[in-house]
């Protein structure tokens, strides 16, 4: 790579692949990696089995758990709520998780200027 | 329908729009304050804002049209445009804030360090803007027409034009309190009507047959996946449509550069949060007026669907109460035509400024140009194709076009963002190559449905919903080329995904590109 060659004239760059090469900017990107994209599958699948259940397995769908409630209402609904409690757990999550790592990056950066 | 009453209505946005347009002149000052809002805009209003601009046509009018004609299928509009943000948020909007660039042409050059790529970003933002805004004034016209039965011409052009002097006059910080007051008048006056009906129904016996409508004859309508409103292969059909709108969102121009306006990413998480709230609570109105139109509207099935909002409280109340509702929603329908269409219209025309114009009015006047003049023509050029777009196309499906720009924004940016804020392998090659491949396929299919497309079968499904064969197509494209080119990695691709990734409280410097240009 040209920059490894430009790095020995250039300090900031040092810096840039020392970050990227150093394990906690592995370790951030895995952590934040291994969270969404998960969910997002998760989230897919679960939006595309409601259409399968529809398509197929009407009689389930539309089996009756009291009143006018049946199954395909309570997963309709239920889709809502999952839609907001994956944003929320993510939102907690980067606040809490991705906020915290973020001072010990900046340790790291700003201690390698110093 | 009382002519006069709904368009005094209708007159009242027009002048609240430009009056707040106005109001916003006077500390838009900078070029900054033109693009971004100079990043000051709080959570809360920028999440009515973002909702009010993205609530078009299609939501307002387009959603209730399409499941009045195909039954419950249609109801994974009102859910895909929703989740579109979720997407948004979890997998590119905090990345991208990172990277610290103003537009997606910006984002695509820093990363890929190319100016070619850049281009067809530029030349995409336009074509998608543009496909997205045509609806905007079919639905204008429509209303007009609907409202007055003046000719369809008149109700886009005035749509047209006021855009355009707001978007020149003001920019975005205007536009966000413009935005954010629209969201509220769409809300009410879809939400309103449906009040007042419900009420009115309590202090009736019967729900006059609006159930009846649903059983016996109206049953295939309300069952999943059938083929009642004559499209085939619904499963297909419905995938498509899912993935367009679940990852088309990400890529559309006027959505992304609302993200810049926040402050920092912890208030770009709030701000969407908020706005899956509000989007929410819309959509659960335009299905409302579809089930009763089944019954109080039915003659609409046949022809002019997308009128079935305007249409339903003048027949159920027919007298003032139907002339003063009618009015509300009319209005609110012009909300969303204006709203939506200022939104694109900032995002192309600074688009066409920053790539097109500018540097060519500097060569003409040898240096002797105000940079927001070049703003100004650039927002007067990005309203002119589509209106000339407008002229020339027959009615369409609101909806269906709209899914249309969130198909090509699925099969070219969402690739580009995904990949490259993800891939560290990615080359400037494989970048053009998936932005070429999955741009013409999506393109292709969507001008085929815009001229009018097959009728039945395979042919219709795949057409009409492309986006489920074009995205995965984009994206093998992209990482085919890509390892087949691994010298062209961006060299600084090392840089990148360090600025990406780390958060924002970390103190490196972001190479944040300066505005453009600053009038001192």
């Amino acid at each position: 790579m040209s920059d490894t060659t430009r790095s020995a004239g250039d300090p900031e760059l040092t810096t840039y692949r020392d970050v990227q090469v150093s394990p906690d900017f592995s370790e951030l990107r895995r952590r934040f990696r291994r969270f969404v994209f998960p969910m997002t599958g998760l989230f897919l699948v679960w939006y595309f089995l409601y259409v399968l259940l529809a398509a197929y397995a009407p009689g389930f769908m539309s089996s009756r758990i009291g009143g006018n409630i049946n199954v395909a209402l309570l997963f309709g609904l239920g889709q809502f709520v999952s839609t907001f409690a994956i944003t929320m757990i993510y939102v907690r999550w980067a606040d809490r998780r991705f906020d915290a790592e973020a001072d010990r990056m900046r340790q790291l950066i700003e201690g390698a200027d110093r | 329908m009382s002519p006069a009453t709904s368009l005094t209505a209708i007159g009242l946005v027009i002048v609240a729009t430009i009056g707040i347009g106005l109001f916003g002149l006077r500390i838009s000052r900078t070029t900054s304050d033109f693009y971004v809002a100079s990043r000051v805009v709080t959570p809360r209003w920028n999440a009515s804002a973002i909702s009010g601009e993205y609530l078009s046509a299609a939501s307002f009018l387009g959603v209730a049209g399409l499941v009045l004609v195909n039954g419950a299928d249609m109801l994974w509009f009102s859910v895909g445009y929703t989740v579109g943000y979720l997407m948004l948020l979890v997998l590119v909007a905090a990345p991208l804030r990172r990277s610290g660039a103003y537009t997606l042409p910006d984002f695509a050059e820093t990363r890929f360090e190319s100016a070619f790529v850049r281009r067809i970003c530029a030349g995409l933002v336009v074509g998608i803007g543009t496909l997205y805004l045509l609806p905007q004034l079919h639905g204008a016209g429509l209303t007009l027409q609907t409202v007055t039965g003046a000719p369809p011409d008149v109700g886009a052009a005035v749509v047209a034009v006021i855009v355009v002097i707001n978007v020149a006059a003001g920019g975005m910080r205007s536009i966000t309190f413009v935005q954010a007051f629209q969201y509220w008048l769409k809300l009410t006056a879809l939400a309103l009507p449906v009040f007042v009906i419900l009420i009115a129904w309590r202090s009736v016996e019967h729900p006059v047959g609006v159930l009846e409508a649903l059983q016996g004859a109206g049953a295939e309508w309300a069952e999943p996946l059938s083929t009642a409103g004559g499209r085939d292969h619904p499963l297909y059909a419905t995938y498509s449509l899912l993935l367009a709108l679940c990852f088309g969102t990400m890529g559309l121009p006027h959505v992304l550069v609302r993200f810049y306006t926040n402050p920092d990413g912890r208030a770009a998480r709030r701000t969407t949060v908020v706005v899956l709230a509000l989007l929410g609570t819309f959509y659960l109105f335009p299905p409302v007026y579809a089930v009763l139109g089944r019954t109080f509207a039915p003659d609409l099935v046949g022809s002019g669907a997308d009128t079935v909002v305007l249409e339903l409280p003048g027949r159920i109340f027919p007298g003032t109460a139907g002339d003063l509702l009618g009015a509300l929603v009319a209005a609110g329908a012009f909300a969303a035509f204006l709203s939506t269409s200022s939104g694109l219209t900032v995002a192309i025309a600074g688009v066409i400024d920053q790539d097109l114009l500018r540097s060519r009015l500097h060569r003409w006047t040898s240096g002797d140009y105000v940079a927001v003049n070049s703003f100004r023509i650039a927002a007067l050029l990005s309203m002119c194709v589509p209106y000339l777009a407008f002229l020339l196309t027959g009615s369409l499906s609101l909806a269906d076009t709209v899914g249309l720009a969130f198909a090509v924004a699925a099969s070219t940016f969402c690739p580009l963002l995904v990949l490259g804020i993800w891939w560290r392998r990615m080359s400037t090659t494989g970048a053009a190559a998936g932005l070429i491949v999955g741009g013409v396929a999506a393109s292709a299919a969507a001008l085929v449905n815009v001229v009018g497309g097959p009728d039945d079968g395979w042919p219709q499904a795949l057409v009409g919903q492309p986006a489920a064969w074009t995205m995965p197509l984009a994206f093998i494209t992209v990482i085919v080329v890509s390892k087949l080119t691994p010298d062209k990695i961006p060299a600084g691709t090392a840089r990148s995904m360090v600025r990406l990734h780390t958060p924002e409280a970390v103190d490196v410097d972001r190479g944040l590109p300066q505005p453009p240009y600053r009038s001192s």
